[in-house]
């Protein structure tokens, strides 16, 4: 790792990093407006669609026998995926003390929450009756019922909002601090907004132990639930007896597959944001080249599962599988498997030249690849497997409508446009860590182990 | 009621409580239907009655019995008195409800006004219209007023009879454009008869079918599925087990030949020279019943022509299969031969293999005092050819829709404009209305009194179950008002309206039928008609005959267009139902259009790709539809549904697919035509994937021979123990409830999907909505075809419905997070709509596909909606449903008992679907209860019995049997 080392910047003082972050905080230009505008655009088509939707009924979009969940669920799914690579990042690197984390963990750990915002949307979106969502919740009603235990779309619903809400505490806990440091330098009402938001933070020692240990015990209980959420969200699926759903591989396969899908959309966003921001300083070719290796190493995660699920299916000998498998590959929607074939097993093997690693451009072009085959990944499983079904006289594939394509839009607007936001009012950096860090470097290289980072 | 109270009887009961409470509705007509503002003492709020009727949306005539609620007919179902319809009823017939409220039926008198456009006219100002332009009619001379209609029953006719010679004429018409004109002739030249025969297939043990579809539209649909049901249940001959031998003549696999052990495909009119040829084979082996006392050297002369091997080379038919159908039919000893094509030849040719067989009198029965016939082509033509030239002044048309569905070649349209004053009576206005001065709502046949006569020996009455719908009056008051206008005197006219007719011509049947009056005429009302035994009459076959019987040489065609009977369209007047149009067509599946079905050698010849629009040009006139590729019909045909084509006759069918009987030139249904793609496609929907059930064993099948060894087929071994449980099994501590599904016996014939419209409130969603996986039925067929590689080894079709199976381990409950889709304690799958939120996920864990979500708010376009069954929920936009087993009338029967503290009977419960079934192929039952029919059906068919999917271990309640066949190529 000697190589890496030279990459770090070890230059900047502490007032440099406060420097660059507080930076970015300034007031935004007309550039930005209007990318805002255009994104607010885009999420009001989507909403209004969507209100089109529930006045309407089901039938404004694609959806029909045996077809019933297609692009709603996969994209629910998909963001569901992209949440994890946040706390991935910001939790299990940071219970395995890993270095590079710190530039880009705030930015992970945001993607995040916003990614389950837009999630958690979908399910509701996808209901028949979307005004009684709330009966998933289990509460005192005059029905006298608790929702059913035994259903995956129970667990669901729990697996999602516990996710949400300690991915929503960690991420906060960590944002104390720099908004405190933040709330010194700004005026106006983002004085009052800062103030507010660093909860009467001073930086005294007693914060300071009690913030390092809520913390430690936060990324302690977001660990399993990289692992648990995406595994409950499979069981969607694998809980279901449809042939090409019902697999005992679907847990691993869908949380390697998170993190694969997150860790690119993490390179996405983060690859134009330090270009845009001018933190290329901070967010350096060397945290792209880890974020890359991740990538690869779940890519190839995947490729295997692929080619195990499709073993398992010829080894069974279950006809009824291997033909769900067979019209996967060869049928009406072959080309989606092909597509995501090419996207998530050949094209990220480009990333084995590091060269392409530590170019922004390349790689930020082989992510929006790793994004679209994620996507298509998820809609050969879910839509795929319902249209050949155990029944041959009623299969059916969907077909495309405009509600569902303005709604997804609308989704991945409304995600950009919240991460948007936050990355011009909030500090999208932990100024915090990234100081430790140094301080943690200095102290390494002093004392001659430089290797270990 | 005492022990053993079937359903059947309790109906009975009931249609007799209900016939007092017929009574007001045969009062004057009240302007509006009101509930009750004062209650009927019989009519219980919640508590259905039953009417017995007669069903009229065919010329069969099946016994039906209307359920009414709170004054509205909800659901019409077979009347078990009935010796037709025996307690079941067709699609079509079902679907008579939607031509009762139906949305386009004519409310008030139209008259046409200046610029052709109709407006609303009063009842006195059409009336007096009416009658004016009749006295002028009448005036000008003798004949100058006729009338149409199709078969109107004996009353009806006799007051049309009555009218038009109040006015002078005697020129009626009674116009059944499908009818059986050659077979009616065969009649006369065979027999010296004037009737057409009925048949008893059930008491044969061979058939043959040169083109009689009889489980689609041929004669009595209804009940010839329950016979050939029982044909086909393998019975021990010559000491072992064997199925009835049935095989199909004629161009197209229809829905009997799919049903048939063999289908031999022929050229149109082809058919006579195949009977010909089993007739020499009969007559070489000796199989000629020397008690026809026929003459047999003269039938020597006559198939001399015709050997096996001559016909096979003309004919392009196989050799041995010819010879394979005529030694079963030789062999067996009562055996039975349909011939349902327009070719004369081949009706007398069947009737002699008949009659030399000895089976006329066995399985054809003549019997007198059968039924007046309809007009013959001559009769209709003479009157065409009057209209055309300008000598009829007043023609009233009741019935029939001549101008969609006459021959082209009698260009009725130009000969009806020649009519001074043409009238249309009826209730959905057609073409026919469409092109009259003066339109005049008349009854449906639920709204008013009427009497049929299918056949001898059996009598149907219809009586008002409710109060009109709109503004109309009996055609015969009509009528009768009209003739007393037109001066007939009142010993010719000595009736009020219909109702009196009606009564006056059961008053003669009940003076034959001896006894008081009273008595005869209270039966009659609760059994739907009168019914008695007819002795077969004595008829012999006239050997001059043998000379009529040398097919013609026809003009060699390359391409041969047959207008084939839509099941549910038939002459056209099912298209302006929605279920009709919703429910696809059994063997194409297609729904809401018409198709040209054209084999792909043929197709490629033509240029003509899949869903490509072909334009058929005959010598009348084109028309186009889209190909619908297909292996089941002889390369060098085309064959397309009648039915559709519409233009006039209301939302649902205006402008749906095509209408090939305008094509048609003269009466045969078969003619040269020339086809070319024009290019464009119009993508046919079908509710169906594909033709293969990829092995997956969802309808099974067994050879006879298996059968008969008794071997079980290997998914029917006995079971390793049941796996491990997670969830405690249910308890059914009372009932557990069944189905019974025998595959050999389904046809596919989609009564019970059209029940089960009816009963449960299902909503019809249209073409798009089908193409797009959205039709809301509960019970489907499905259908299938056997790979070729495999088809020697199995049936010509694999059908069976499909429905709720009511898993014990249903996939579909755990997975609802709301508890919506529960299990009951009698073993039901039940979908609590209220507490469906949408999340699918139970239909997409259903291995058989057999819930349906509401896409979008069913609505029902006015006044449709009055036929909606009260006892089942409208569901909303949003929410699962799925079949419930008919759980209204589960929990009606169970409170029933209770109320009469006794436990619920056997077969007291018949869900719809079981109810409609004319084969009989399903049983309803608990499971609880070995002796019940349902669970002897599946003891006593052991080895026929199977599970659909069993391997993924769901636990099923519905069993299937399997479909039985013969292996090919063996006699």
């Amino acid at each position: 790792m000697a190589a890496a080392v030279k990459d770090i910047n070890l230059d900047p003082t502490f007032a440099d990093i406060d420097r660059s972050v507080r930076a970015i905080l300034n007031p935004p230009g007309i550039a930005y407006w209007l990318w805002i505008a255009f994104l607010v655009a885009l999420t009001l088509l989507g909403a209004g669609l969507w209100t089109n939707q529930i006045y309407n009924g089901l039938q404004v979009t694609g959806l029909g026998d045996p077809v019933m969940w297609a692009v709603y669920i996969t994209n629910f799914v998909f963001w569901v995926g992209i949440a994890h690579s946040g706390t991935l990042i910001s939790a299990i690197l940071y219970l395995f003390r890993t270095r590079w984390r710190t530039a880009v963990y705030r930015a992970a750990e945001t993607m995040t929450i916003f990614a389950v915002a837009t999630a958690g949307l979908f399910p509701v979106i996808h209901l028949g009756r979307p005004w009684f969502f709330y009966w998933l919740a289990p509460y005192p009603n005059e029905r006298y019922l608790q929702p059913d235990f035994r259903s995956p779309l129970t667990w669901d619903f729990f697996a999602i909002s516990t996710y949400l809400t300690i991915s929503a505490l960690f991420w906060f806990t960590g944002l104390v601090p720099d908004v405190a440091n933040v709330r010194e330098v700004a005026t106006g009402w983002r004085k009052r907004m800062y103030t507010i938001l660093a909860l009467g933070w001073q930086g005294s020692d007693r914060q300071w132990r009690h913030f390092s240990m809520a913390y430690l015990l936060l990324a302690g209980l977001a660990t399993p639930l990289v692992l648990s959420v995406h595994s409950v969200v499979s069981w969607d699926f694998a809980m279901a007896q449809l042939p090409g759903w019902h697999s005992t591989i679907f847990a691993p396969y869908f949380v390697a597959g998170a993190i694969f899908s997150g860790v690119a959309l993490v390179l996405t966003l983060l690859i134009p944001m330090r270009w845009i921001m001018g933190i290329e300083d901070l967010i350096t070719p060397w945290h792209l080249d880890n974020l890359a290796k991740v990538v690869l190493l779940t890519s190839l995660i995947i490729s295997y599962s692929y080619a195990v699920e499709s073993f398992v299916t010829w080894y069974s000998h279950d006809p009824i599988e291997q033909m769900t498998f067979h019209m996967r590959y060869f049928g009406p929607w072959g080309w989606m498997f092909w597509v995501m074939v090419a996207c998530n097993c050949v094209i990220p093997l480009a990333l084995f030249s590091p060269r392409i690693r530590t170019s922004p451009v390349p790689l930020f072009i082989v992510t929006i690849f790793v994004n679209i085959g994620m996507w298509f990944e998820r809609f050969v499983i879910i839509a795929g497997s319902l249209a050949t079904n155990f029944e041959p006289s009623q299969w059916r594939f969907w077909h495309p409508s405009f509600t569902e394509m303005g709604i997804t839009v609308g989704a991945f607007a409304w995600f950009l446009l919240l991460f948007s936001l936050f990355a011009r009012y909030m500090p999208v950096i932990s100024m915090t860590e990234l100081k430790e860090g140094i301080v943690w470097l200095k102290q390494a290289l002093r004392q001659g182990y430089a290797d270990a980072a | 009621m005492s022990e053993g109270l079937s359903r059947r009887s309790f109906i009975k009961l009931a249609a007799t409580a209900g016939a007092a409470a017929a009574v007001p509705g045969c009062e004057p007509a009240a302007r509006h239907l009101i509930p009750y503002v004062v209650p009927d003492e019989n009519v219980i709020p919640g508590m259905p009655t039953f009417y017995a009727s007669v069903c009229t949306e065919c010329p069969a005539g099946c016994g039906i019995v209307a359920r009414v609620r709170e004054g509205r007919a909800i659901k019409l179902e077979g009347n078990p008195a009935d010796p037709i319809s025996d307690g079941s009823i067709c699609a079509r017939g079902q679907a008579g409800l939607q031509e009762l409220y139906n949305p386009d039926r004519l409310s008030r008198p139209q008259r046409r006004g200046q610029g052709g456009a109709f407006t609303a006219a009063s009842w006195d100002e059409a009336i007096k219209n009416f009658n004016d332009r009749l006295a002028a009619a009448a005036k000008a001379g003798k004949d100058r007023v006729a009338f149409i209609s199709g078969p109107l029953g004996p009353t009806q006719t006799k007051i049309a009879r009555l009218w038009l010679a109040a006015y002078g004429s005697g020129r009626m018409v009674t116009y059944e454009r499908l009818a059986d004109h050659a077979a009616r002739a065969a009649s006369k030249t065979c027999f010296g008869r004037d009737d057409l025969p009925f048949y008893r297939i059930d008491k044969a043990d061979a058939l043959i079918s040169f083109g009689a579809d009889f489980l689609s539209t041929w004669g009595s649909p209804v009940e010839y599925h329950r016979q050939y049901a029982q044909f086909r249940t393998p019975r021990e001959r010559r000491g072992q087990l064997s199925l009835a031998r049935a095989t199909y003549v004629g161009p197209a696999m229809t829905m009997t030949a799919a049903k048939c052990d063999e289908w031999i495909a022929v050229s149109p009119g082809d058919e006579a020279a195949i009977a010909l040829s089993v007739l020499s084979v009969l007559l070489k082996q000796g199989w000629v019943s020397s008690k026809s006392g026929v003459d047999v050297d003269a039938l020597r002369k006559l198939t001399a022509d015709f050997e096996v091997a001559t016909v096979a080379q003309r004919t392009g038919v196989p050799a041995d299969a010819i010879t394979r159908m005529a030694e079963s039919f030789g062999q067996s000893e009562s055996a039975v031969a349909l011939a349902g094509t327009d070719d004369p030849v081949l009706h007398n040719a069947v009737a002699i293999l008949n009659a030399v067989t000895g089976n006329v009198g066995k399985t054809v029965i003549f019997a007198d005092g059968g039924p007046e016939p309809v007009s013959s082509p001559q009769e209709i033509e003479a009157l065409v050819k009057a209209m055309a030239g300008s000598e009829i002044d007043v023609l009233v048309v009741a019935g029939g829709n001549p101008v969609y569905s006459m021959p082209a070649g009698q260009k009725f349209n130009e000969a009806l404009a020649k009519v001074g004053f043409v009238v249309w009576m009826g209730t959905v206005p057609d073409e026919t209305a469409a092109a009259a001065h003066l339109q005049l709502p008349t009854d449906h046949p639920l709204e008013t009194w009427h009497d049929t006569h299918p056949r001898a020996g059996v009598r149907g009455l219809g009586q008002p179950v409710m109060q009109r719908v709109y503004d109309t009056k009996p055609l015969g008051d009509l009528l009768l008002a009209s003739a007393r206008a037109g001066g007939a005197k009142t010993e010719q006219a000595p009736w009020e309206g219909q109702a009196d007719a009606v009564n006056a011509t059961w008053q003669e049947l009940g003076a034959k039928a001896g006894g008081k009056f009273d008595d005869f005429w209270e039966k009659a009302r609760r059994d739907g008609g009168y019914f008695e035994e007819v002795r077969p009459a004595a008829v012999s076959l006239d050997s001059k005959v043998f000379g009529a019987t040398a097919p013609a040489e026809r003009p060699a065609s390359p391409l041969t267009l047959v207008a084939a009977p839509h099941i549910f369209f038939y002459d056209g007047r099912g298209a302006n139902k929605p279920w009709l149009q919703e429910i696809p067509e059994p063997l194409a599946q297609v729904v809401w259009d018409s198709w040209v079905q054209i084999h792909p050698n043929t197709a490629r010849g033509l240029g003509v790709s899949p869903n490509g629009i072909v334009e058929l040009t005959t010598a009348a006139g084109s028309i186009a539809a889209s190909a619908l590729f297909s292996e089941h019909i002889r390369p060098g045909v085309v064959a397309v549904p009648t039915g559709q084509g519409h233009t006039a006759y209301g939302r649902y069918a205006n402008g749906k697919g095509a209408n090939v009987l305008s094509v048609l030139p003269g009466w045969e249904r078969a003619v040269a035509v020339k086809a070319r793609p024009t290019g464009d496609v119009r993508k046919l929907v079908t509710v169906l994937y594909g033709d293969s059930q990829m092995e997956r064993g969802i309808v099974q099948t067994i050879s006879i021979d298996d059968l008969a060894k008794g071997i079980v087929p290997p998914s029917d071994e006995p079971k390793p123990p049941q796996p491990y449980e997670f969830y405690a099994p249910f308890e059914y501590p009372k009932h557990k409830w069944g189905m019974t599904v025998d595959a050999n016996a389904c046809t596919g014939c989609s009564a019970c999907v059209a029940a089960c419209y009816a009963e449960n409130n299902l909503n019809v969603v249209g073409k798009d909505y089908v193409d797009r996986g959205r039709v809301m039925s509960w019970i489907r067929v499905e259908r299938y075809f056997p790979p070729k590689d495999k088809a020697d080894e199995a049936p010509l079709m694999q059908v069976a419905p499909m429905l709720c199976q009511q898993c014990d381990r249903a996939p579909c409950e755990p997975v609802c997070p709301v508890f919506a889709s529960a299990h009951t304690n009698e073993g039901l799958n039940q979908q609590i709509y209220n507490r469906c939120v949408g999340t699918r996920y139970c239909n997409n864990n259903c291995p058989y596909k057999v819930r349906r979500f509401n896409w979008s708010l069913p609505e029902w376009d006015e006044p449709l909606h009055l036929q909606l069954n009260p006892d089942v929920a409208v569901r909303g936009a949003g929410v699962m449903e799925k079949c419930s087993f008919c759980i209204q009338r589960i929990t009606h029967a169970e409170i029933t008992a209770l109320i009469e503290k006794r436990p619920v009977r056997d077969g007291e419960i018949q869900p719809a679907c079981v109810q409609a079934c004319p084969s009989k192929a399903m049983t309803f039952g608990d499971e609880n209860d070995p002796q019940s029919a349902m669970m002897q059906r599946r003891v006593k068919n052991k080895v026929r019995r199977y599970l659909v999917l069993e391997e993924i271990n769901v636990g099923p309640n519905v069993t299937y049997l399997r479909d039985i066949y013969q292996t090919k190529g063996k006699a």
